[in-house]
């Protein structure tokens, strides 16, 4: 028995052995990648162990002394902490709320345009700002509402005082979310568009006889069509639900809207980066990511329940 | 086929909403283009809109003569030349093996990459291991840390994955090693969607900005985007010289748009030749196994 499950893994071995012997350049080929996702994406995921330490950039990880939660315990009993996470919540809820359904709305607008020259024009525009960056999507914003931009150039029309919206702190969620929306609602749109692309015609011309509206084919074939493809997104969505991305806020935020605007990859840049407070803010990282991955995993079991989840 | 009154109505209001929609896609940057071809005074009083107001060339000519521009201009078209290079190198090599059946660690691997897109490691640690590699103040820290964008590589594997079995059979019957399977069969074969990556990862190398904000402390090293950033918050320090000498052709305002636009014009022009393929090549990164 022993001997022929020891045989088993043998040849199990030896066929392994020939087959890389055989295509050893593939072997080799994966190489230069697999060092990148190494010393880029797993080195410091394994250097995430900071957070549990009293890290010191001199001692590096080896020598700086082990502190247990202490920086979570500590995060708890923190003001900014706090202020910084009640941002990040609320602008990716209302990223959630109304910039997800966004593309979606979009792509079934799109598919109700029949004229296809129209229909190419406004694609190519809705792509565009998808390109720019948020370097230049954020001086766009200040350059439109500043005190001689265009938003007020409209209000003056109407007799109305100029607003510094970009300093309001009422204003810079929308602002935020709007923006955002601005840029990649486009771009959102084609994986949509390639889900109703394969949608068969069938489908369509079998409730056109039965006479079913536009409206109702959309509710009863496009949409149900679409679903699987929403759940994806969406799960991987809320995986990153607290990540809003760094390069938006930094380019929107000023001091006058900390208060609404600085979010916890802002505000690790400055206290991490900027004033070497490395272990509490990594700490701060590890939450987020947390967080993110119970959101994910909670959100996959309930999409298995009805669907395909993600795994 | 007959429409009902409704459904007419709701085109008509559906091709009017798009067009208006895609009209502010494009409208703030003709409205920029026209505040930097206006005169100082023009573009301050709201009076420009989408045409120049008192024609001038002069921030332009500001901003083109300004040297600090054309370095960050240089750095910036030096790393999205190597950057798209190293990129395409890293993920077409990584992308193949992890495409073939032969290659027995696919899975496993395929299961390590999509945790790393799952699990982002934290802002601090990444910051520091790119330190620690000492590649503070340097060019690498701004190409190699994102060498491989995942997507982007799932992307290629996807296209090599639809590639017919015959193929390679036939490749192999030749003699063919795998290196040739790659190099000779499928790269050629694959090129609507190398270009579209290829693209992809300019684009990307071009708008960099965040690991230019972690990494660059030195001003002479800054790319074209971190230097735009610096130049949108303090348009005095690019106005300066000439203020002083008293040429008042043109102003903050004005100087803000043409460098917003400086920086945006390569986008623009690459655009029309990048969006025959982006679409495409997109639909095929959908996450499948």
């Amino acid at each position: 028995m022993t001997g022929s499950a020891a045989g088993t893994a043998k040849s199990v071995q030896n066929r392994y052995l020939a087959n890389m012997r055989k295509h050893w350049m593939l072997y080799v080929m994966i190489v230069p990648g697999l060092l990148y996702f190494l010393i880029f994406k797993y080195v410091p995921l394994a250097g995430s162990v900071i957070a549990f330490q009293n890290y010191q950039i001199f001692k590096g990880i080896t020598g700086s002394s082990w502190v247990g939660l202490d920086n979570f315990r500590y995060l708890m009993t923190y003001q900014d902490f706090y202020l910084v996470l009640r941002n990040t919540a609320t602008i990716a809820l209302y990223h959630l709320v109304f910039g997800f359904p966004a593309p979606i709305i979009l792509a079934l607008l799109f598919n109700e345009v029949r004229r296809m020259f129209f229909k190419r024009v406004v694609q190519s525009l809705f792509y565009l700002p998808h390109f720019l960056s948020w370097v230049v999507v954020g001086g766009i914003v200040f350059e439109l509402l500043s005190n001689q931009g265009i938003a007020n150039m409209v209000r003056g029309w109407f007799g109305l005082e100029p607003v510094l919206f970009m300093q309001q702190q009422q204003y810079f969620r929308t602002i935020v979310v709007l923006s955002a929306i601005w840029k990649d609602v486009g771009w959102g749109t084609i994986i949509y568009l390639a889900a109703i692309a394969g949608i068969n015609p069938n489908l369509y011309e079998a409730a056109v006889m039965d006479g079913a509206s536009r409206w109702k084919q959309t509710i009863h074939i496009t949409l149900p069509t679409m679903f699987p493809t929403i759940l994806v997104l969406f799960l991987l969505n809320i995986g990153n639900f607290l990540e809003l991305g760094f390069d938006q806020i930094y380019n929107l935020l000023t001091p006058m809207t900390y208060s609404v605007g600085d979010i916890i990859e802002t505000y690790v840049y400055r206290a991490g980066v900027l004033q070497g407070q490395y272990s509490v803010t990594t700490a701060i990282g590890l939450f987020q990511s947390v967080i993110g991955f119970m959101l994910l995993w909670i959100f996959n079991r309930m999409a298995r329940k009805t669907e395909q989840g993600l795994w | 086929m007959k429409q009902t009154k409704g459904e007419k109505t709701f085109q008509g209001i559906n091709y009017l909403f798009l067009a208006a929609a895609a009209a502010t896609m494009l409208l703030p940057l003709i409205h920029l283009l026209a505040v930097s071809l206006s005169s100082p005074v023009a573009a301050d009083s709201k009076k420009v809109f989408l045409l120049p107001v008192e024609f001038t060339w002069a921030s332009w000519v500001h901003i083109l003569q300004n040297g600090g521009l054309w370095t960050s201009f240089g750095i910036t078209v030096y790393i999205a030349v190597a950057g798209t290079f190293l990129s395409m190198l890293f993920s077409v090599l990584t992308a193949f093996p992890l495409a073939r059946k032969e290659f027995l660690f696919r899975k496993p691997f395929m299961l390590g990459i999509i945790i790393t897109m799952i699990f982002n490691a934290p802002m601090i640690p990444f910051f520091l291991t790119v330190r620690e590699l000492g590649m503070m103040n340097s060019l690498w820290a701004l190409i190699l840390p994102g060498l491989i964008g995942t997507f982007n590589m799932i992307i290629i594997r996807t296209f090599f994955m639809g590639m017919p079995a015959e193929l390679d059979d036939s490749a192999r019957m030749d003699g063919c090693t795998d290196a040739g399977i790659l190099f000779r069969i499928y790269l050629p074969l694959s090129k609507p969607v190398l270009a579209t990556v290829s693209l992809f990862y300019a684009v990307g190398y071009w708008n960099t900005f965040q690991r230019a904000v972690l990494f660059i402390r030195d001003p002479n090293k800054w790319p074209l985007q971190m230097k735009l950033r610096i130049y949108l918050q303090s348009p005095e320090e690019l106005a300066a010289v000439n203020l002083v000498l008293g040429d008042y052709d043109f102003n903050t305002t004005t100087l803000k748009a043409a460098t917003i636009l400086f920086a945006t014009i390569p986008i623009i022009l690459v655009y029309p030749y990048l969006q025959k393929y982006f679409v495409k090549g997109s639909m095929l990164g959908s996450l499948k196994e």
